[in-house]
C-alpha cells in the first residue's frame, strides 16, 4: 500500500529507534565481534585500494565512465553532519561519502575491512591496539591526514555523551606516537572494538576542527571521503562534489552527487522514470511490480538485517503463557503478511536474527504458519476457549495498519478478539518502552556486524531494554547468550547462538514476522551502485554511463 | 469618509488584528496535549531535549512572561530554532520564499489570463448559451482536488507527452517559467472558479452602467467597448478579488508544492508535520497569518487608490 | 469589507419590505428552478448510490485479493478493476464516499450553529460586542484556512475528532459575517422595533423573528462550506493525516492509486470525478437556492 511518505517504519518513527542507540546498551558489544574483524581483516588486507565494497548491481559494467553529476532522490531530508551526534539514517549514508573510519564493513555486512588503516596489532594483554595508518591520504582541502587528526576524531566522538559517546566506551585513550600510528588503549579487554572503529561516528575528522568550532565545523564538514560538502539547502537538496585529493586511485568517478528530499513516493518514481533523478529511494512496495518490468529503470532489493515482529507483554495475562504466544504465532500466515505489506518482496521470519547476521541459523524453524498445531496450543492453553485483547498500532503507518488488520482475522477463528488501538506514534512508542500495552509490533535494523547486540537487546530481561520490552526472561537462553560473548571460538558462539534462537523461537516471546529487503530504483545509466545489509553505500564505486543528469 | 481616513483606519485596525495573528500562533503550543515539549519531542525526549526545548519555548514561565518572550523574540527577527535540523527557522524560512512567490505569482498571472477572456464572454451576452457555459466551470471548479488535478497534469504532460519537467523548481528564469508551469497551472485552476464569478458580476455591473449605455448608443461597437470600458475596469476588481483570496491561493500552494516538489514553505511546513518539527510550524503559521494580513491591507489601499468611485463604510 | 469574496454565492440581502413575505409562494416555486432542481437530483443520486452500495455491489471494501491484484474494468465481476491490493474500487468508492460526505456533513454543523450564533450577537447587539467579534473574525480568517487545518490536525493527532474540531475552529467565521450582516439589516425593521418596544427579550426576537428568515443566506453558504470540507478532508487522507487505512475514503484511494496513473489510471481518476461531480451537486444546490432568495424577494 503505498503512502505519502515511505513505508520504511525505520525512516519513520519505530519503536526500536531510538532505544537501540541508549547509552544504557553499552553492553551490548561481544568479544566475539573481534574474531569477525579479525577474518574480515585478513582476507582483504592485502587489496591496495583498501578493499572493494561493490559488486555492480544495475546493468551489464564495462569499463566504468569518469564525470556526471547523480541526483539522489530520497523520502526524508539529513538532520544533521554531526556524525558524533546524528542517528538518522539518511545523515549518516551521506556522512559516510564525507569522512571515512579506520575501518570499514565488507560488502556482505558481516565483517569489517582496513580503510583509513593498513593493519594493526594487539598488545598481549589485549589492552592495545597499535594501528598503522595508510600513507598518502589527504583530507578535501588538501592537508595530509596524521594520526593526530584520527587522535582528536575519536576523542571528538568519546565525549559525545548525547550522542555516540557509548560506542566508545571501551576505550581508554588514545595516542599518536608517530604520524602514520594509532595506539587506542582499552579499560578492558574488548573484541569489537574493530567494529565501533568501523562505524561513521569514529570517522576522522581535522585535527581540532582545522581551527574551527564544532558547530562552524560541522555546517560543512571536511574528511578523507571521495566527496565534499557542497551546499545543503535544508529540505530541499544537499550537493557534494568530487574530493580532487581521494585517496583511491581513479576515484569517485562521479563529479558530484546531489541528495533531494521528495517525501512523496509517487513524485520520487516520476523523478526516475524520467530522468530527472537517477536513484530512487525506497520506493513504494506496490510500486516494484511495474518498476521491475519498465525497461529505462533497474529496480534492486538489497538484502537488509531490517526485521518486524510482534512483541507479547508477559506481564499481561494470559502472555505469560507460552502456548498462548504459541497459538497467536502459529496463526500469522507470514506469506501472506509478506504479500500485502511488501507485495512479496520479502520472505517470512524464523528467527530473532536476519539472514545476513553472523551466526544466523537457518534451521532455528520458528513457528510458521499452521491452523491445526495453533489451535492445539491454544486448547492446552490457560485460555482454551480465547479471550480478547488489544493490539496497539501508531497511526500513519499504513504498513502497521495492514499487518494489524490482517492479524486481526486471523486470529478471530480461534476465538481471540483483537482490538486495534491506534494511538499517536509517540504514545505508542512511549506505552511500549514503558510495557503498558498487550500486542505491539517493532523492528529492528543492524548497527554494526554483529548479533551480541540484537541478541542482548531481545533476550536479556536485565538489559535495559527488558527483552524487547517483553519482560522474556529464559535462564537457559541468557546463559547462552552470556557465553557466547565471552567466547573467541567461533564454532562455540554458533552453538551458543544456535540454542538461544531455537529456543527462543519455541518460546514465541515474538512472532517472528518477516525480513525486508532496502529497495532502491535506478536509472538504467547507473553503474556500481551497491547497498550493505545495514545500510551503507559507497559512492565512490558508482558511475553512470551516459555521463551526464 | 475620505480615502486617506480610510487607509488610516484600516493600519489602525491591523494592529489588534496582527496581535490576535500572534496571540493565536503563540497558543498553539499549550493545545498541545500532555507536556508539551515531551509530546513534540516524542522520540527524541531525554532530559537534555527537554530541558532545551521548555527554555526556547519559555515553558516554565507564566503564559504572560511566556507571550512575552515569544513577542520579543520576533521583534528581533528570532522565529526560534528548528527541532529536526537545529538551525534557525528565520533562515528555513527564507531559503523556501522565493519558490513560493514564484509559484503565486505565476498562478495569479494564468488565472488571470484565463478568468478574464471567460468572464467577458460570459458577462457581454448574459444569459445566453456561453454565459451558462461559461458558469458551469465555476461550480466544476469549486469541487476540483487541486492535488488530484495537479497528478493528473504531472503524468500526462510530464511524464508521458513530456512536454514540462514533472517536478522541481528549475533553475534561472527559463527554467523556472517551465517547470513551474504545470505547478501554477494546478493552483491557478482551482483560484478560477471564484475569479470567474465575481469578475463576472463586477463586469456585468459595469455593463449596466450609463457611461456603457451612452457609449453603445453612440456606436461604440462592441468589441471596443468590452476592451477599453469594461475591461479595463474589472482587471482592478481581478487584481484585488485575488487579494482578498490570498488566503486560499496559499492554501493551495501547500499541497501542489508537495506534489511537484517544489522547495517552497508549503513543502517546509509539510514536511515539518511529519518531522514533528513544532517550532517550524508555528512560525510558518505566523507568517502567513501575517503576510495574509498584509496583504488584505495591501488590496483595499490598491482598492481605494484605484477606483475613485467606491465609498467606504465600516 | 469585501464586496468580493470567497463565498460563490454573494447575494444580496432579502429587501426590508419582504422580511416577513409569506414563506409559502417561496416553496411553491423551487421546483422550478432548474439549477435547483439538477443539483437536488444528482446529490440524491449520490447519496442513494453510496448508500445503497450492499445493494449496488457485493463485494466488501476491504477484502483483500493479493493473488490477483490491479485487475483492469470489468474483470472478474469487478465493475471498476481492483487496486494494488486486490479491493474492488467500485465498492471502495461507494463506501469511501459515505464516509466523506458524513465527516462533511457532520463538519459543516458545528461551525454553522456556533457562527450563527456569534455572529447573531454581533449583528443584534452592535457596538463593541459587534467590534469585539469582527477582530477576532478577522484574525482568523487571516489564517490560510487549510493551514489552520493541518497545523490543528498536528496538535491534536490524526483522525476524525481532530478534522471536526479543526474545521470547527476555523469554519465558523464565514456564518459569523453572514448572520451579523443579515441581522444587522433586518433587525431596523419595523416588526423587530415593535417587538423591541413591546419588551420581548432579546434572545427571544433573534431567535424567533429574526433568524427564521436570515439563516437562509448561511444554508446557501452550507453547501459551498461543505464542498471545502470535503475537499478538505479528502486532502488530508491523502497527505495521510485524515481517514486512516484501511477506511476507504477517496482520498486514501487517491494517494493509493497515484502510482499506477500511467497504467491502471481509473485508480485515481475516479475517486477525483467522483469529488468533482459530488462538488457540482452541492455547488448547484447552493446557487440554486441563491437564485431563489434573489427571485423570491422580487
Amino acid at each position: 500500500m503505498s503512502s505519502l511518505f515511505a513505508t520504511y517504519p525505520s525512516l519513520r518513527s519505530s519503536p526500536e529507534l531510538l532505544v537501540r542507540h541508549r547509552p544504557i546498551l553499552t553492553t551490548a558489544l561481544t568479544a566475539g565481534a573481534a574474531l569477525l574483524a579479525l577474518a574480515g581483516c585478513g582476507s582483504s588486507a592485502s587489496s591496495s585500494a583498501g578493499g572493494t565494497t561493490s559488486s555492480s548491481s544495475s546493468a551489464s559494467a564495462g569499463t566504468p565512465v569518469t564525470g556526471g553529476n547523480l541526483t539522489f532522490a530520497n523520502p526524508q531530508d539529513a538532520q544533521s553532519l554531526d556524525e558524533s551526534t546524528v542517528f538518522d539514517n539518511n545523515s549518516i549514508w551521506i556522512i559516510e561519502q564525507i569522512t571515512q573510519p579506520l575501518f570499514t564493513v565488507t560488502a556482505n555486512g558481516k565483517g569489517v575491512t582496513p580503510w583509513l588503516a593498513t593493519g594493526y596489532s594487539v598488545s598481549k594483554n589485549g589492552l592495545a591496539y597499535t594501528i598503522t595508518l595508510r600513507k598518502g591520504v589527504k583530507f578535501s582541502n588538501g592537508t595530509p591526514m596524521t594520526s593526530k587528526d584520527v587522535q582528536f576524531s575519536l576523542e571528538q566522538t568519546m565525549a559525545a555523551s548525547q550522542g555516540w559517546g557509548y560506542i566508545d566506551t571501551a576505550i581508554k585513550s588514545v595516542e599518536a606516537p608517530s604520524t602514520d600510528t594509532v595506539v587506542v588503549n582499552l579499560k578492558y579487554k574488548w573484541a569489537p572494538i574493530l567494529a565501533d572503529l568501523a562505524l561513521f561516528a569514529n570517522g576522522v575528522v581535522p585535527d581540532n576542527y582545522g581551527g574551527k568550532t564544532a558547530a562552524a565545523f560541522y555546517n560543512a564538514p571536511v574528511g578523507t571521503g571521495p566527496f565534499k560538502f557542497d551546499y545543503w539547502h535544508k529540505g530541499s537538496a544537499l550537493k557534494l562534489v568530487k574530493n580532487t585529493n581521494y585517496w583511491q586511485p581513479g576515484k569517485p568517478y562521479l563529479d558530484s552527487v546531489t541528495w533531494t528530499d521528495v517525501p512523496n513516493d509517487n513524485t520520487r518514481q516520476l523523478q526516475v522514470t524520467s530522468g530527472q533523478a537517477q536513484i530512487d529511494q525506497f520506493p513504494a512496495w506496490s510500486t516494484v511490480a511495474q518498476l521491475k518490468a519498465n525497461p529505462s529503470v533497474a529496480l534492486s532489493l538489497f538484502p537488509s538485517t531490517e526485521t518486524t515482529y510482534l512483541a507479547f507483554n508477559e506481564h499481561v495475562k494470559p502472555f505469560q503463557d507460552v502456548n498462548v504466544r504459541q497459538a497467536i504465532s502459529y496463526a500469522i500466515d507470514r506469506q501472506a503478511l509478506v504479500k500485502a505489506v511488501v507485495f512479496g518482496n520479502g520472505q517470512p521470519a524464523n528467527s530473532l536474527f536476519p539472514p545476513q547476521v553472523p551466526f544466523y541459523d537457518a534451521n532455528s524453524g520458528g513457528l510458521q504458519y499452521n491452523v491445526a498445531s495453533a489451535k492445539a496450543a491454544l486448547a492446552k492453553s490457560s485460555e482454551p476457549n480465547g479471550f480478547s485483547t488489544t493490539l496497539t498500532v501508531p497511526s500513519g503507518n499504513s504498513d502497521y495498519a495492514t499487518i494489524a488488520t490482517i492479524v486481526q482475522s486471523e486470529l478471530k477463528p480461534l476465538g481471540i478478539t483483537v482490538n486495534i488501538q491506534t494511538l499517536d506514534p509517540n504514545t505508542a512508542n512511549g506505552n511500549f518502552q514503558s510495557g503498558k500495552y498487550d500486542m505491539e509490533f517493532s523492528l529492528w535494523t543492524m548497527d554494526i556486524p554483529d548479533p551480541d547486540e540484537l541478541a542482548t537487546f531481545g533476550l536479556v530481561p536485565t538489559s535495559g531494554s527488558k527483552s524487547f520490552f517483553t519482560f522474556y526472561n529464559n535462564p537457559a537462553v541468557v546463559k547462552a547468550v552470556q557465553a557466547a560473548e565471552v567466547t573467541t571460538d567461533s564454532a562455540a558462539r554458533q552453538a551458543d547462538y544456535n540454542t538461544a534462537q531455537t529456543q527462543a523461537a519455541k518460546d514465541a516471546f515474538m512472532a517472528f514476522l518477516y525480513y525486508s529487503p532496502y529497495a532502491y530504483v535506478e536509472g538504467s545509466n547507473v553503474h556500481g551502485f551497491n547497498v550493505t545489509p545495514l545500510g551503507n553505500y559507497h559512492m565512490e564505486d558508482v558511475w553512470l554511463s551516459s555521463g551526464s543528469s | 469618509m475620505g480615502r486617506m481616513s480610510f487607509v488610516f483606519r484600516r493600519l489602525v485596525l491591523l494592529v489588534p488584528t496582527a496581535i490576535g495573528v500572534t496571540i493565536i500562533t503563540f497558543f498553539m503550543v499549550h493545545l498541545i496535549p500532555g507536556n508539551p515539549a515531551v509530546t513534540i519531542l516524542g522520540q527524541r525526549a531525554n532530559p537534555t531535549t527537554v530541558a532545551a526545548l521548555d527554555k526556547q519555548l519559555g515553558l516554565d514561565k507564566p503564559l504572560i512572561e511566556q507571550y512575552w518572550l515569544f513577542i520579543d523574540h520576533l521583534f528581533h527577527g528570532n522565529l526560534g530554532t528548528s527541532l529536526y535540523y537545529g538551525t534557525s527557522v528565520s533562515s528555513l524560512i527564507s531559503s523556501h520564499l522565493p519558490a513560493t512567490l514564484w509559484l503565486l505569482a505565476y498562478a495569479a498571472v494564468i488565472a488571470i489570463v484565463i478568468s478574464v477572456p471567460l468572464a467577458s464572454l460570459a458577462a457581454s451576452r448574459k444569459d445566453a448559451v456561453r454565459d451558462h457555459v461559461v458558469r458551469v466551470v465555476p461550480l466544476l471548479g469549486l469541487g476540483l482536488p487541486a492535488f488530484w488535478f495537479g497528478l493528473i497534469l504531472q503524468t500526462w504532460l510530464g511524464t508521458k507527452l513530456r512536454l514540462f519537467p514533472v517536478t522541481g523548481y528549475g533553475s534561472g528564469f527559463t527554467g523556472h517559467l517551465q517547470s513551474m508551469f504545470l505547478p501554477a497551472l494546478t493552483v491557478a485552476v482551482a483560484l478560477c472558479p471564484v475569479l470567474i464569478r465575481s469578475l463576472r458580476a463586477s463586469m456585468l455591473n459595469v455593463l449596466g452602467a450609463e457611461f456603457i449605455t451612452t457609449a453603445r448608443a453612440k456606436g461604440v461597437p462592441g468589441y471596443r467597448l468590452l476592451v477599453r470600458h469594461v475591461l479595463r475596469n474589472a482587471v482592478i476588481p481581478a487584481v484585488t478579488v485575488l487579494g482578498i483570496n490570498i488566503g486560499y491561493l496559499i492554501g493551495g500552494t501547500l499541497i501542489v508544492e508537495q506534489v511537484f516538489a517544489i522547495p517552497g514553505i508549503g513543502s517546509l511546513m509539510i514536511n515539518a508535520i511529519f518531522q514533528r518539527d513544532f517550532t517550524v510550524i508555528q512560525s510558518v503559521a505566523l507568517f502567513y497569518g501575517v503576510l495574509v494580513v498584509l496583504v488584505n491591507l495591501l488590496t483595499d489601499v490598491a482598492y481605494v487608490a484605484l477606483d475613485p468611485r467606491v465609498r467606504f463604510d465600516a | 469589507m469585501s464586496a468580493l469574496s470567497a463565498d460563490p454565492a454573494p447575494a444580496p440581502a432579502p429587501s426590508p419590505a419582504v422580511a416577513a413575505a409569506p414563506v409559502r409562494s417561496r416553496r411553491a416555486r423551487w421546483y422550478r428552478q432548474p439549477t435547483l432542481l439538477t443539483g437536488l437530483v444528482l446529490l440524491v443520486i449520490i447519496l442513494f448510490m453510496c448508500y445503497a452500495a450492499p445493494l449496488l455491489t457485493s463485494f466488501n471494501p476491504n477484502t483483500q485479493n493479493l493473488e490477483e491484484p490491479l485487475l483492469g474494468l470489468g474483470q472478474m465481476g469487478h465493475l471498476l478493476g481492483t487496486d494494488q491490493e486486490g479491493r474492488d474500487t467500485w465498492a471502495r468508492l461507494l463506501y469511501g464516499g459515505q464516509v466523506d460526505l458524513r465527516i462533511a456533513v457532520i463538519a459543516v454543523i458545528l461551525p454553522f450553529i456556533l457562527g450563527i450564533i456569534v455572529g447573531s450577537l454581533a449583528g443584534y447587539f452592535g457596538g463593541w460586542v459587534d467590534a469585539i467579534i469582527m477582530r477576532i473574525v478577522d484574525i482568523v480568517v487571516a489564517f490560510p484556512f487549510f493551514v489552520l487545518v493541518i497545523a490543528l490536525v498536528f496538535v491534536l493527532g490524526t483522525g476524525g475528532k481532530s478534522i471536526y474540531i479543526a474545521i470547527t475552529a476555523v469554519g465558523w467565521v464565514s456564518y459569523a459575517r453572514i448572520t451579523r450582516g443579515e441581522i444587522t439589516v433586518a433587525k431596523r425593521q419595523e416588526y423587530v422595533l415593535a417587538a423591541q418596544s413591546g419588551g420581548l427579550s432579546s434572545v427571544r426576537i433573534i431567535t424567533r423573528h429574526l433568524l427564521p428568515n436570515v439563516i437562509t443566506q448561511s444554508v446557501v453558504y452550507a453547501m459551498s462550506d461543505i464542498v471545502q470540507d470535503i475537499l478538505a478532508i479528502v486532502t488530508l487522507s491523502y497527505l495521510g493525516l485524515g481517514v486512516q487505512p484501511p477506511t476507504a475514503d477517496w482520498g486514501t484511494m487517491i494517494s493509493a492509486g497515484q502510482n499506477f496513473l500511467t497504467t491502471q489510471w481509473w485508480l485515481t481518476t475516479i475517486p477525483g470525478i467522483a469529488v468533482v461531480i459530488t462538488g457540482l451537486a452541492l455547488s448547484l444546490i447552493g446557487d440554486g437556492l441563491a437564485d431563489l432568495l434573489r427571485t423570491g424577494t422580487s
